[in-house]
């Protein structure tokens, strides 16, 4: 192959004298979409390792349903649920920051068990719109057959996918616990103190947003795995988290036990967080970690079974 | 690009049966020219054999090497120096065609400098440069076309499969794709699998044709450059056309050129040299003769591919 051709255009328009404002080279008489290639070469650069390939599939997959690098209305929604997320824990920071007198610690306002349970219906939300977009998307727009040929294989592709769901859901439930662990050191009279002593609270927060984050993004992409609608992904998963807890408490009363509600979908995993954040053991026991793990398992297995046989329009 | 690269695509014995159809019975080819051109009616099977060529189905038996590469084994290599434009819209409507290039690029490997750097340049080369910011869903077909070959460029491969790139393209908007696609072959260096079921396509922008028929190579055919201008000719002239023949044989004897009647009762000239046909146009001038219908013998490229495309030729080695 011969280097790069620099071309240049000799082609003027005949007549032309002045061209006046805007006129610029194409004329009436130019050739439209003439070629000239100065700056077309090979790439010849190393290829990072597909790791780097990975980490960009999750940037996009969490990009797209914050509506980063889109319009200003697709940025409205999620951006309401994330204001939603962290207001409770910023407000319960900046009251003590702002307003001196006020001498109690954000954790007395509101504890990390609460922060999870008012912020489970934004996580529901947030799966139910904004999680099958990370899928959705990719199936309606039929991008997966350009990925498949000659990007990604199938298992990096559903690997990015559910990291870029569980780094979605980490930022609704990790980071406002994050805040509110930040701002208790930021308020404390002691703040090296503080830290100190509540240093231990950081793996049980991270433990306990896990706990909610993993069966909610694997039920979400696994609802969304099954449809390239996203309004049909999200009456699905809608359909999961509402009729689930009804049908739980409906065979809990009938039954007269507490043990069908281990298998509610939407409240069991919050149950289970605030049990893991406060060190205690679960109301539901093994019953309820079973419940669990199942419902990770299957939501997984649902996406790989999808994505691993083919489905590639 | 030496002779001594690997053929771009190589195949034995490939056979793929969806259901009761088989889309592939036993092709054996090799592509070993810069541009090839893929040419059958709908259904012939050109597109299972991309498909095949890039891993995404699996060949029932046979096997098939792309740049020496087992397609189905090394699938990593061959993702990393081949590039893909399917036929159906695949493109993120909501992103523009920079930030398509780019997501590719990276995807398939790039750092986030060298993806931009590339983007830009293959977007260029495409003609797509003031229009890249914008969502791809507001483009014309035409320029959502040339976002999918700069996407399959963007990582610098060595050979590109193009599967229908003139489909549904307005003619202004085919007539730039075609001159693209023979750009890639002819200067950029690039090896070029396009698909079509257009002969003027594959005429324009490739040196080797290969006609597929239910599954199996029908014929390969170098595209020939120009035409023969000293081939033979066959002549229909008003009249008798046999007088015609007597009078003109001893004339063009001289020249070395012979004169015999053809199947379709027109006068056939072994060679229709510009001394040659003077003479004949010397001819029906004297003879006040009309000369209806003056045209070169021979069976072009069309006809060999029209033939093999309905089953009628033989296999004609390339």
């Amino acid at each position: 192959m011969s280097g790069p051709v620099a071309e240049v255009s000799s082609e003027v328009p005949g007549g032309v004298s002045g061209g006046g404002a805007g006129g610029g080279p194409r004329g009436a008489g130019a050739p439209r979409a003439v070629l000239h290639d100065v700056r077309y070469s090979r790439f010849t650069g190393a290829l990072r390792p597909r790791r780097s390939a990975v980490a960009a599939l999750v940037a996009a997959g969490v990009r797209r349903p914050l509506g980063l690098r889109r319009s200003a209305g697709s940025k409205v929604w999620p951006f309401l649920l994330l204001a939603a997320a962290y207001l409770p824990a910023l407000a319960v920071v900046a009251v003590p920051l702002l307003v001196p007198q006020v001498d109690v610690q954000p954790t007395e306002l509101i504890g990390y068990p609460q922060l999870l349970a008012t912020n489970s219906v934004v996580v529901l939300a947030f799966v139910a719109t904004a999680v099958p977009t990370v899928l959705t998307r990719d199936r309606r727009d039929r991008v997966l057959s350009l990925y498949f040929a000659t990007a990604l294989s199938r298992a990096e592709y559903v690997l990015g996918a559910a990291l870029s769901a569980v780094s979605l859901l980490l930022l609704i439930v990790l980071g406002p616990a994050l805040v509110l662990f930040v701002g208790s050191i930021a308020t404390a009279g002691d703040p090296g103190g503080w830290f100190a002593e509540h240093v231990g609270d950081l793996p049980r927060i991270l433990l306990a947003s896990l706990v909610v984050v993993l069966p909610n993004a694997a039920l979400g992409l696994a609802v969304a795995s099954l449809t390239s609608r996203r309004i049909v992904a999200v009456g699905g998963y809608l359909a999961v988290v509402l009729v689930g807890p009804v049908l739980s408490r409906l065979v809990a009363v009938v039954v007269e036990a507490d043990w069908p509600l281990a298998f509610d979908p939407a409240g069991g995993p919050v149950l289970l967080a605030t049990a893991v954040v406060d060190g205690a053991p679960a109301p539901q026991g093994a019953l309820a970690w079973v419940v669990w793990a199942a419902l990770v398992v299957a939501g997984s297995a649902v996406l790989v079974g999808r994505y691993g046989r083919g489905g590639d329009a | 690009m030496t002779t001594t690269d690997p053929p771009a695509i190589e195949c034995t014995g490939l056979s793929r049966t969806f259901g009761e159809v088989r889309a592939l019975d036993g092709l054996t080819v090799a592509f070993t020219a810069p541009a090839t051109g893929l040419l059958g009616a709908n259904g012939a099977g050109k597109s299972t054999f991309m498909r095949v060529a890039l891993g995404l189905v699996r060949p029932d038996s046979g096997t098939l090497r792309v740049l020496g590469m087992d397609a189905a084994r090394e699938r990593d290599e061959v993702r990393r120096r081949v590039g893909f434009m399917p036929e159906h819209p695949c493109l993120p409507l909501d992103m523009s065609a920079q930030e398509v290039c780019v997501h590719l690029a990276r995807l398939r490997g790039l750092g986030h400098r060298d993806a931009v750097r590339r983007a830009s340049e293959v977007l260029f080369a495409v003609g797509l440069e003031e229009e890249r910011r914008r969502p791809v869903g507001t483009y014309s077909l035409g320029m959502q076309q040339r976002t999918k070959l700069a996407q399959a460029l963007v990582h610098g491969p060595e050979l590109v499969l193009l599967d229908e790139p003139t489909s549904g393209l307005d003619p202004a908007g085919r007539e730039e794709m075609l001159q693209l696609v023979r750009r890639l072959s002819r200067d950029l260096g690039v090896r070029v699998v396009t698909s079509s079921h257009v002969l003027d396509d594959v005429e324009r922008t490739c040196d080797e044709v290969v006609v597929l028929r239910a599954g199996a190579l029908a014929a390969q055919r170098p595209v020939a450059v120009g035409h023969d201008p000293g081939g033979a000719v066959h002549v229909r002239v008003g009249g008798d056309p046999a007088e015609f023949a007597a009078a003109l044989a001893p004339r063009l004897a001289p020249l070395g050129v012979r004169v015999a009647p053809t199947p379709a009762g027109d006068v056939g000239i072994s060679a229709g040299t510009d001394a040659a046909l003077d003479v004949v146009r010397d001819l029906a001038a004297e003879q006040g003769r009309a000369l209806v219908r003056l045209v070169a013998d021979g069976r072009g490229l069309e006809d060999v591919v029209l033939d093999a495309m309905e089953g009628r030729g033989e296999r004609t080695g390339g």
